[in-house]
C-alpha cells in the first residue's frame, strides 16, 4: 500500500504485480528488478544466487543502497513473523485502501482469517 | 562503529549498529516472563530452527500437523517453547488460531508466548540483515542475570488479535511509552503490546532499519541510500514470499 502511495506523490504508478512475482521486471521504480532478486535470494536458500544478486545490488546502488536494502529484507521478514504469530488483521482504513489490488493479484488468501 | 561490526564489508550506518547492540543488549537482560538465560536461549533455538528436519518435512507438507515427529532442539527449552521458536522461524504463514490455542492449552501463558514471538523476531530481524549482506551471524549476548518482571498490562483485553493488547486509551503510567503520540498505533505495534518492553526494543530495530514512524509517510523526502519506493518494494515483496498479508 505504502508503495502505491509513494508513487501517487511522484506522479508515478508502480506495476503492483512484480511484488507477487505475477509480472517480471521493475515495475517502474529504479533498479526494482535487482531489488527483487536480492529479496529473493536473501530469503532463499541458495547461496549461489545470493552472491550475484548481492553484486548486482551494489553495483547499482553502492555500498550503503546495498546495506540499507538489506535491513528493510531483514526487518520484513521479522515483522511478517510477528503479523502472523499474533493474528492481527488489517486495519480497517488500509483494507479499504487496498481492497482493490487485494482482488486483482489475490491476495487475500494470504489472511490470517483464512487459516485454519 | 558499534562493537558489533568491528570490520564489516560495508559501511554499516552508526545509527543501525548502535540499534543492534541495543537489540542484543535487550535479549541479554531478564524480560517480563523469561530470564536472560532463558530469552539467549530461545534466540540461540531461533538458529537452529533453520537446520530443522522436522520443519523443513513439515515447510513441504500440504498440513504442517500432518507430520509429527520432534524438532532437532538444543535441548536447553521445553518443547512447547520449541515448537514456537521452530514454527514462528520456519513456517510461520500457517500458523493459525487453533494452533496459537493448542500452545496456550499447552502449558504457555500469552504473555510468555508473546515474548518468544518477539526475540525470534528481534533475532530474524539481524540475522536476515547479515545474510544479505554475507556477513557471519553476530555472536550471541551472554545472559545478564536477573528476575522477569512479571508485568501484565491491566489494560490489556481480547482485541482483532489471537492475543490480548493493550489500546492506546488503556495504556497507563506502569507500561511507560509505548505508542506514537501524534498517530494511531498500526496493528503490527499493538500485537506485542502485551509485553510493553519488547514493543520498545522491536520498533527501535524498525526505526533504525526501516524508518522512523514520521518519516514512512513522508514521500517528499528520502531518509535512506534507497528512496521510499524502492524500500516499499522491497518490503511488499518480502512480505509477498512470506505470504505474509499484513
Amino acid at each position: 500500500m505504502l508503495l502505491r502511495a509513494s508513487g501517487s506523490t511522484h506522479n508515478k504508478t508502480y506495476q503492483l504485480a512484480t511484488v507477487t512475482g505475477a509480472a517480471e521486471g521493475d515495475g517502474g521504480v529504479p533498479s526494482g528488478d535487482l531489488l527483487i532478486a536480492f529479496a529473493e535470494a536473501v530469503l532463499g536458500e541458495d547461496d549461489r544466487a545470493l552472491t550475484p544478486a548481492r553484486a548486482a545490488l551494489m553495483a547499482a546502488l553502492g555500498p550503503p543502497g546495498l546495506v540499507d536494502a538489506a535491513a528493510v529484507v531483514g526487518l520484513f521478514n521479522a515483522i511478517d513473523r510477528v503479523a502472523d504469530a499474533t493474528g492481527i488483521p488489517l486495519e480497517p482504513e488500509k483494507a479499504a485502501a487496498s481492497a482493490d489490488f487485494r482482488a486483482d493479484l489475490d491476495l487475500d488468501r494470504f489472511s490470517v482469517a483464512a487459516r485454519d | 562503529m558499534s562493537e558489533l561490526y568491528t570490520r564489516p564489508a560495508y559501511p554499516i550506518r552508526e545509527d543501525l549498529a548502535a540499534a543492534h547492540s541495543r537489540a542484543w543488549a535487550h535479549i541479554a537482560l531478564p524480560g517480563t516472563w523469561w530470564d536472560g538465560a532463558v530469552r539467549v536461549a530461545i534466540a540461540a533455538e531461533t538458529r537452529q530452527a533453520l537446520g530443522c528436519a522436522l520443519c523443513r518435512e513439515r515447510k513441504v507438507a500440504l498440513s504442517p500437523s500432518a507430520v509429527a515427529g520432534h524438532h532437532d532442539s538444543l535441548g536447553q527449552l521445553p518443547e512447547i517453547v520449541v515448537e514456537v521458536v521452530h514454527r514462528v522461524r520456519t513456517d510461520p504463514s500457517r500458523l493459525g488460531e487453533r494452533w496459537y490455542r493448542g500452545v496456550i492449552v499447552n502449558g504457555l501463558t500469552e504473555g510468555e508466548y508473546v515474548e518468544i514471538v518477539s526475540v525470534v523476531a528481534h533475532v530474524a530481524t539481524v540475522d536476515t540483515m547479515a545474510r544479505g549482506l554475507g556477513l557471519e551471524a553476530l555472536p550471541l549476548p551472554d545472559p545478564q542475570p536477573g528476575s522477569p518482571s512479571h508485568h501484565r498490562p491491566q489494560g490489556a483485553k481480547r482485541g482483532g488479535a489471537w492475543v490480548p493488547w493493550v489500546e492506546p486509551a488503556d495504556a497507563s503510567a506502569a507500561e511507560g511509552r509505548i505508542y506514537p503520540v501524534d498517530r494511531p498505533p498500526a496493528n503490527i505495534m499493538k500485537a506485542m503490546s502485551l509485553v510493553p518492553d519488547e514493543v520498545r526494543s522491536f520498533f527501535d530495530l524498525v526505526t533504525h532499519q526501516y524508518l522512523p514512524g514520521a518519516a514512512m509517510r513522508d514521500f517528499a523526502h528520502e531518509y535512506r541510500a534507497i528512496t521510499h519506493a524502492q524500500i516499499e518494494l522491497l518490503a511488499a515483496r518480502v512480505s509477498a514470499l512470506n505470504r505474509c498479508l499484513y
